[in-house]
């Protein structure tokens, strides 16, 4: 009788040498490159952003009027409870949340309007042109804003056919600094969105086409949620930065007049800091935004991760 | 013609002729596609086949209405569809990347066409629990395409172009993202769906597996041209140029240049009797069809460089006079690298080509020969 013996798997043809352990110096040499790499811009966010955070931190604690004679007295908390008894704060966020609302149209809804428009558009000019005001420094485009905006002989004035005090007038100065730093980010904004559209695989609107779906249909149900990141980081990009935005603005057209209409957070921070001279107030707000900015920061990230659908 | 529809009732299935004529793309000085004329019947598995970059796609989507022809026209049925949009034209298409929308579920994506023509949402679904119970889909129809395999992904792409009873279909090379033995089954699959629906397929591909398989027609395209249409025995067995002849079978055709004089074509190390006036030409041969001789009866003359092991068959690759010659034959093949052979084959089997346009020579009468255009 045959007696059947099973066919054993290939076997390593040789016994494998046992592999030395590198020196430590070998080992060192080996992983520090990487490290090495990163270290220059390690220092930079060490020396200029964890560095002052750590002191904000610190100063929120102590009272100091920023002569580098006078003395830096610690205070505990009162830095803090000052600046959440005073109305101040509450009216600066309110005015930054409605400059975030205002801000929205600019940076999400004309550029996502006008990238849709663009993309049937061949040619980089457009694109150019829209970006324009991007390149302009904020300071210099003040300047030319506040000649527009004059009452008496101003550009904008005479075209509306009015006599309104864009920046003097309370009902009018926050309208206007959200509507020239509009102005200012919208063709950033719009290049954002054309960089988005360009990277949806064009094979999606193909398909829906020969799927029967309108032009409308498309940009509803295709075009827009694969565009959702990019909306996302928008919107997380308006509301972080908004107020910064807004700021050199406020900072040259209204300083935050007429009767504090266009103090936004951060005006306000520069306010305590290096009007009143009062140091350790302005920290207290500075820690207490950046705490808040962070908080909204990873719920807003959190939410366009829910929302948003990437294209894989 | 007609088939019995999922509820039990006979639905008229619409089925679609489509005609290219003069088709031709330009891109700037480059002809993607040139004068293009192609009659596709109803019913019929029409395969694009061609090498990377010789227009097959850009046919096809000229065909889908996604790109406008420079000249040329398109009709479906009869009617000139040439300037329609892609959602006027009832296809259905199978893109080569899926282009399953990545924010819809798997029902959602296979749904998609019967929403974008405002069936109700309880129709809707039902359809797709159909096609979806067709294809293997069912449990998969709440996951998102990218929790999906490749084979996955390429049914949910196909189920979408089920869904609605196109005219007709068109596949972007379907199979070409799937691993090999996935593909042969797919392979299958498709042609007993073509079996099946009985529509008219409109496929793109550079397999020359998957065109002699699935095709009742191929298509063969170079540069934008069409070098032959005919049934896949038709391309195969007589190929109408030597383009046609070295892109189908593996190993492509043997083509040999010859001179031939008083009945006689010869080349270094061949010699083969022909009966036919004297000229220069090519002579064609399959590697299958040359059998390995003793006698007087050898054409071709050489010796053997190098023997492939293909598992079932072995391929003898053989240097005669300057040129390389291919033998396939059942393992073992008999010689081995060094020694020299013999070859010959039946004359049916000789395949004979213009030296200058490639095109295919056939004898019009007993001793004449002429240039096929």
């Amino acid at each position: 009788m045959t007696i059947l013996a099973e066919l054993p798997t290939p076997a390593p043809t040789r016994a494998a040498a046992p592999v030395a352990r590198p020196s430590f110096a070998a080992r060192i040499r080996r992983a520090a490159p990487p490290y090495l790499y990163l270290a220059p811009a390690l220092v930079l966010l060490v020396v200029w952003t964890y560095r002052p955070l750590a002191q904000a931190v610190r100063l929120s604690f102590h009272t100091w009027n920023l002569l580098p004679t006078s003395p830096i007295t610690e205070v505990g908390l009162a830095n803090y409870e000052r600046l959440l008894s005073t109305p101040d704060l509450g009216a600066s966020v309110w005015r930054t949340v409605l400059m975030v609302l205002g801000i929205l149209p600019f940076s999400l809804v004309i550029p996502v309007v006008v990238g849709l428009v663009a993309a049937r558009v061949r040619g980089r000019i457009y694109q150019a042109m829209i970006f324009a005001p991007m390149l302009v420094a904020p300071v210099a485009a003040a300047a030319v804003w506040q000649w527009l905006l004059d009452p008496g002989a101003g550009a904008v004035n005479r075209v509306l056919g009015v006599r309104a005090n864009w920046l003097h007038d309370t009902d009018l100065a926050l309208l206007t600094i959200i509507v020239v730093t509009g102005w200012h980010i919208v063709g950033f904004a719009v290049l954002v969105v054309s960089a988005g559209l360009s990277g949806i695989n064009p094979d999606y609107a193909d398909a829906a086409a020969m799927d029967g779906a309108s032009r409308g249909r498309i940009t509803r149900w295709i075009t827009l949620p694969l565009l959702s990141p990019t909306m996302a980081f928008l919107v997380l990009m308006t509301v972080l930065l908004s107020a910064q935005w807004t700021f050199p603005l406020i900072d040259t057209l209204t300083q935050g007049g007429p009767s504090d209409a266009t103090t936004n957070i951060y005006y306000l921070l520069w306010d305590y800091g290096f009007h009143s001279y009062d140091a350790g107030l302005g920290a207290a707000a500075g820690v207490i935004f950046f705490v808040g900015f962070g908080l909204i920061a990873v719920g807003v990230v959190a939410l366009s991760d829910r929302v948003s659908h990437h294209d894989d | 013609m007609f088939r019995a529809g999922s509820s039990g009732t006979v639905q008229i299935r619409p089925v679609s002729a489509i005609q290219v004529e003069k088709l031709t793309q330009r891109f700037g000085a480059v002809a993607a596609v040139d004068d293009v004329w192609l009659d596709i019947a109803d019913g019929e598995f029409m395969v694009l086949l061609g090498p990377s970059g010789c227009g097959k796609s850009t046919l096809l989507r000229m065909i889908a209405g996604l790109l406008p022809p420079t000249e040329g026209r398109v009709l479906i049925d009869g009617v000139d569809v040439t300037h329609a949009p892609p959602q006027g034209r009832d296809l259905a298409m199978v893109f080569q990347s899926y282009a399953l929308y990545p924010h819809l579920s798997v029902a959602r994506n296979i749904g998609f066409p019967l929403r974008a023509r405002d069936m109700p949402k309880r129709a809707i679904e039902a359809k797709v629990a159909d096609v979806a119970a067709a294809l293997d889909l069912a449990a998969l129809l709440d996951r998102r395409p990218r929790e999906l395999s490749g084979g996955q992904r390429q049914r949910v792409a196909l189920g979408r172009a089920l869904v609605r009873d196109p005219g007709a279909f068109l596949m972007d090379e379907p199979l070409s993202n799937l691993d090999a033995k996935l593909r042969a089954g797919t392979r299958a699959e498709l042609s007993a769906l073509h079996d099946r629906l009985g529509a008219t397929f409109v496929y793109v591909t550079h397999d020359q597996i998957e065109a002699m398989t699935m095709a009742t027609r191929i298509a063969l395209l170079n540069n934008g041209r069409l070098e032959q249409v005919g049934t896949p025995e038709q391309v195969y067995d007589e190929p109408a140029s030597t383009f046609v002849a070295e892109f189908l079978g593996t190993p492509p055709m043997n083509l040999l240049d010859v001179t031939l004089r008083s009945g006689v074509a010869t080349a270094p190390g061949v010699t083969v009797r022909l009966d036919l006036p004297d000229r220069d030409l090519i002579l064609g041969v399959r590697p299958e069809h040359l059998q390995l001789t003793t006698g007087d009866e050898a054409m071709l003359r050489g010796h053997v460089t190098r023997v492939e092991n293909l598992g079932s068959e072995e391929v003898a690759i053989c240097a005669v006079g300057a040129a390389t010659v291919r033998v396939r034959a059942r393992r073992p093949i008999g010689p081995r690298a060094g020694d020299t052979v013999a070859l010959r084959a039946d004359r049916f089997h000789l395949h004979l080509f213009h030296p200058e346009t490639g095109r295919r020579l056939v004898p019009l009468t007993h001793q004449e020969i002429s240039c096929v255009s």
